[in-house]
């Protein structure tokens, strides 16, 4: 479709595109990306003439740009840019028919009937008909950028150059805006060329992009071009982390800003209280911890301030657990968009708490535990099961700052610690007669201050792995013994 | 079903409005031939008109001296205040469009000036530029009206990047009060009755013209508004912005070209043949944008037949209100004009609060 080849063009003292190549086929969505200054806007003036072409060339459909006239450009690309300030009150209709300019024809030049018709058409698509007869400056800014939208749609052209369209939208527009030009791009191959500004706005549409930096291509690739952190950071000069968004494969990016919060220092026995009667235990911290968990809510990787245990009956209805944990968060003024909650039918008394400092690093498990519904998650599943009393529900709280990586390392450091009490204790699954390796609903939370110097690995091969395995040994072992002996009486 | 009656609706009022004007014009007309101090009676005033243009006449026999005063001295000064105002009107609404602000006008952008300096000059100078023979007034007032608005341009030019519209009309008004001082040196040079004679003509007159003056001013007009009327694309287009306009297909360079050649034409023509008559490019632009919104397809060729009869009828208010003298058509337009401008501007503001979010 639009293919630039060795261009170098810009302001007549300064050259600020140098040496750009590029192909973009039809029916892509392309993103040019990059900080301000870097040139897209510079890019766009070349393309659509604006500023001279110095040396290179760029070719639509194979046809040197330079040789078009401005009535064949127009009638084949078409630009939407930020906003637009339209003097006197046209209407939106007149604004949209104005698209229609490099079409008519004649010596009055009059719209024709086809004009009309695809004025109509875009007008549909854009959903602006209901006021095409309202001024424009009366139309609120989101509106305003959709008529502008179809206006260049009128002009059916085959590329579309999109210059940051919608900066100054909020996101319920751009999103708007975005999908309407995704659908027109898929439903009739229209090209489209877009600077964006928001990179995780170019993740979830483009289909491939080019980083632009002091008038070069950086990187010109698909979407995962924004998991290469490094780039992003030496052209951005922000620290940038890539996750995964959580429903669309793409990645969406997390900048950290250069403040940080100045923190008082802190003893961690004074960041917590734990409060614990017949309906729950609550251990309330000062601050947010880094918290790896099952459970029924906050469940995740996620920054939570309350840990929750709820005891329930033994034939409790679970049809429902999130909404009633929420519930009960709410009777006990525990704001539950911060907080693990669990729940277990073992009775909250039988609680142990252990808190210890290891190499250093302090750290406090609470467990309760149950053991009637244990299992070997090696041996087949029976189907008929009875209920009964038994989950083990571990806390563990943690005075260091671990990486993603070492939380799922030291949740599994948790997990083979409990596996051993386990099997310390000869706790048996009732159907397989083997030993068992937890119950059917256990529940573990991993909770980090982020306190320090960021830890890599958090496995048995480390000691913060080795004492959460102690920790979690000891406290399991105590909670079912406690449990075996409410049992026995 | 109700966008087609929308359509037609808004067709007929726009068809409405030209029947209107158009009845406007003839209306003024003729109140312009009939309003004076003698009195001549409708038919044969329709008679000396038909008679002397198209051989039409009815009536056995004119008095010689009210055909002498209906054809020689009436209907050349209507014609001619029709002329001037249309040219006036039609180079404001092209200048305003142009520059994407209300307040643009052959004044305020100093084309106005420029042109009555030239004028001012063939007149006192008692010129002739050889070839041109009487066309010599209008040619020189286009042209150094042309030569001031690139002088304007340039101006801005130098002082900003971009044409800004506050630095147009700013710079405008500098070289405007620049040629006036100009204007006055060359006045304050001549004896007493040139003075007044010239004074007098940069108020602003259509009076004691003739048809020479008529015949001054028609070629210029027609070739000035056939350069604007075919250029209503682009002055629409030019309403979102050069940038915008461009990426729609319109060679901005070029229709702005053609564009201010034809305003210049127009104004640096009536300011030739009337000398300085102010408002008028200013307000009548403004009224039409009212009644039909902002199409240049509209707003154009009716500001054409607004500027003229309201010119039509300024002179007739002009010279009658303290008859036997006149006043300068300019003092009315200025004194109808301004006021009517400033309560535009300000129902402009209360009427409709902008929403710029």
């Amino acid at each position: 479709m639009i293919k630039i080849e060795d261009l170098v063009g810009g302001y007549t003292n300064t050259t600020i595109i140098n040496g750009l190549h590029l192909e973009i086929e039809k029916g892509e969505f392309f993103a040019l990306l990059g900080p301000n200054g870097s040139g897209k806007t510079t890019l766009f003036k070349l393309i659509t003439g604006q500023l001279p072409i110095k040396k290179g060339e760029i070719l639509l459909s194979g046809k040197p740009i330079s040789s078009l006239s401005k009535l064949e450009k127009a009638k084949k690309v078409a630009v939407l840019s930020q906003e637009v300030h339209v003097s006197f009150d046209f209407t939106v209709e007149e604004i949209i028919s104005l698209g229609r300019y490099p079409h008519q024809k004649g010596v009055l030049k009059q719209l024709s009937k086809k004009d009309w018709q695809v004025i109509e058409e875009v007008m549909e698509i854009t959903k602006v008909s209901h006021y095409r007869k309202t001024q424009f400056r009366m139309i609120s800014g989101g509106e305003k950028q959709r008529v502008l939208l179809a206006k260049a749609l009128a002009q059916e052209p085959e590329l579309l150059l999109l210059d940051e369209p919608t900066n100054h939208l909020d996101i319920k527009h751009t999103f708007q805006m975005l999908d309407l030009l995704k659908e027109r791009q898929q439903s009739m191959g229209l090209t489209i060329f877009a600077i964006l500004h928001d990179l995780n706005v170019a993740s979830l549409y483009a289909d491939r992009m080019a980083l632009l930096h002091n008038g070069a291509f950086l990187d010109v690739g698909d979407v995962n071009t924004l998991r290469k952190e490094g780039q992003l950071k030496k052209v951005y000069e922000v620290e940038v982390n890539t996750q995964s968004h959580p429903t669309v494969p793409k990645p969406q990016l997390l900048m950290t800003p250069n403040h940080s919060l100045h923190e008082e220092p802190f003893l961690f026995k004074d960041l917590y209280k734990i409060e614990q009667n017949d309906q729950y235990i609550h251990v309330r911290f000062d601050k947010p911890l880094r918290t790896i968990s099952n459970g029924v809510i906050g469940e995740g990787i996620q920054w939570v301030n309350h840990f929750c245990n709820f005891h329930v009956k033994k034939n409790y209805d679970c049809s429902n657990p999130k909404q009633d944990i929420r519930m009960w968060m709410e009777i006990h003024d525990i704001p539950y968009e911060q907080a693990v909650g669990m729940m277990t039918a073992v009775k909250l008394k039988d609680m142990v708490v252990i808190e210890k400092v290891i190499e250093g690093i302090a750290m406090l498990v609470i467990v309760t535990a149950g053991v009637g519904n244990a299992v070997d998650i090696t041996t087949e599943a029976k189907k008929s099961r009875k209920t009964k009393v038994g989950t083990i529900n571990t806390m563990v709280f943690v005075d260091a700052n671990f990486s993603d990586g070492a939380l799922v390392n030291g949740y599994m450091s948790a997990t083979e610690a409990k596996v051993k009490a386990l099997q310390e204790l000869q706790i048996k699954d009732p159907d397989s007669n083997t030993i068992a390796t937890g119950t059917s609903t256990d529940a573990l939370l991993l909770a980090l201050t982020q306190n320090g110097k960021q830890t890599p690995y958090a496995g048995s091969g480390t000691d913060v792995g080795k004492g959460i395995g102690q920790m979690v040994y000891d406290a399991t072992l105590k909670a079912i013994r406690k449990y075996l002996e409410r049992v026995k009486n | 079903m109700q966008n087609s009656f929308t359509q037609k609706y808004l067709r007929n009022k726009v068809v409405w409005l030209y029947i209107v004007s158009g009845g406007f014009v003839l209306g003024t007309t003729l109140l312009g031939l009939l309003v004076s101090s003698v009195t001549i009676p409708i038919p044969t005033i329709l008679h000396i008109v038909l008679d002397n243009s198209l051989n039409l006449g009815w009536l056995a026999d004119v008095p010689r001296n009210e055909e002498m005063i209906i054809w020689n001295i009436r209907l050349p000064r209507v014609l001619l205040a029709f002329c001037v105002g249309a040219s006036l009107g039609l180079a404001g609404a092209a200048f305003q469009g142009l520059l994407r602000n209300p307040l643009a006008d052959p004044y305020t952008i100093g084309v106005s000036s420029g042109a009555a300096l030239g004028a001012v000059s063939v007149l006192f100078f008692q010129v002739t530029i050889v070839g041109l023979g009487s066309f010599t007034l209008p040619v020189v007032a286009i042209v150094s009206g042309f030569v001031t608005l690139l002088v304007v341009f340039g101006l801005v030019r130098l002082s900003s990047r971009g044409l800004a519209i506050e630095t147009i009309i700013l710079a405008g008004i500098i070289i405007s009060a620049f040629i006036g001082a100009v204007t006055s040196l060359i006045i304050s040079l001549g004896d007493r009755d040139a003075m007044t004679q010239i004074i007098y003509w940069l108020y602003g007159s259509v009076g004691m013209r003739g048809w020479s003056h008529v015949q001054l001013i028609v070629p210029f007009m027609l070739i000035g508004s056939f350069i604007l009327l075919i250029h209503y694309r682009e002055l629409n287009a030019l309403a979102l912005g050069e940038n915008t306009a461009d990426h729609i297909g319109v060679d901005v360079k070029k229709g702005k070209t053609y564009i201010l050649i034809g305003a210049s034409l127009l104004t640096g023509a009536a300011v030739a043949v009337s000398g300085s008559i102010g408002f008028v490019g200013l307000v009548i632009p403004h009224l039409v944008r009212l009644l039909t919104g902002p199409n240049h397809r509209h707003v154009l060729p009716l500001s054409i037949l607004a500027g003229g009869s309201f010119l039509i009828l300024a002179d007739l208010v002009a010279r009658t209100i303290i008859a036997p003298k006149e006043l300068p058509i300019g003092v009315i337009t200025a004194l109808i004009g301004a006021p009517v401008f400033a309560i535009l501007l300000i129902r402009e503001r209360i009427g409709r609060g902008d929403r710029s979010d």
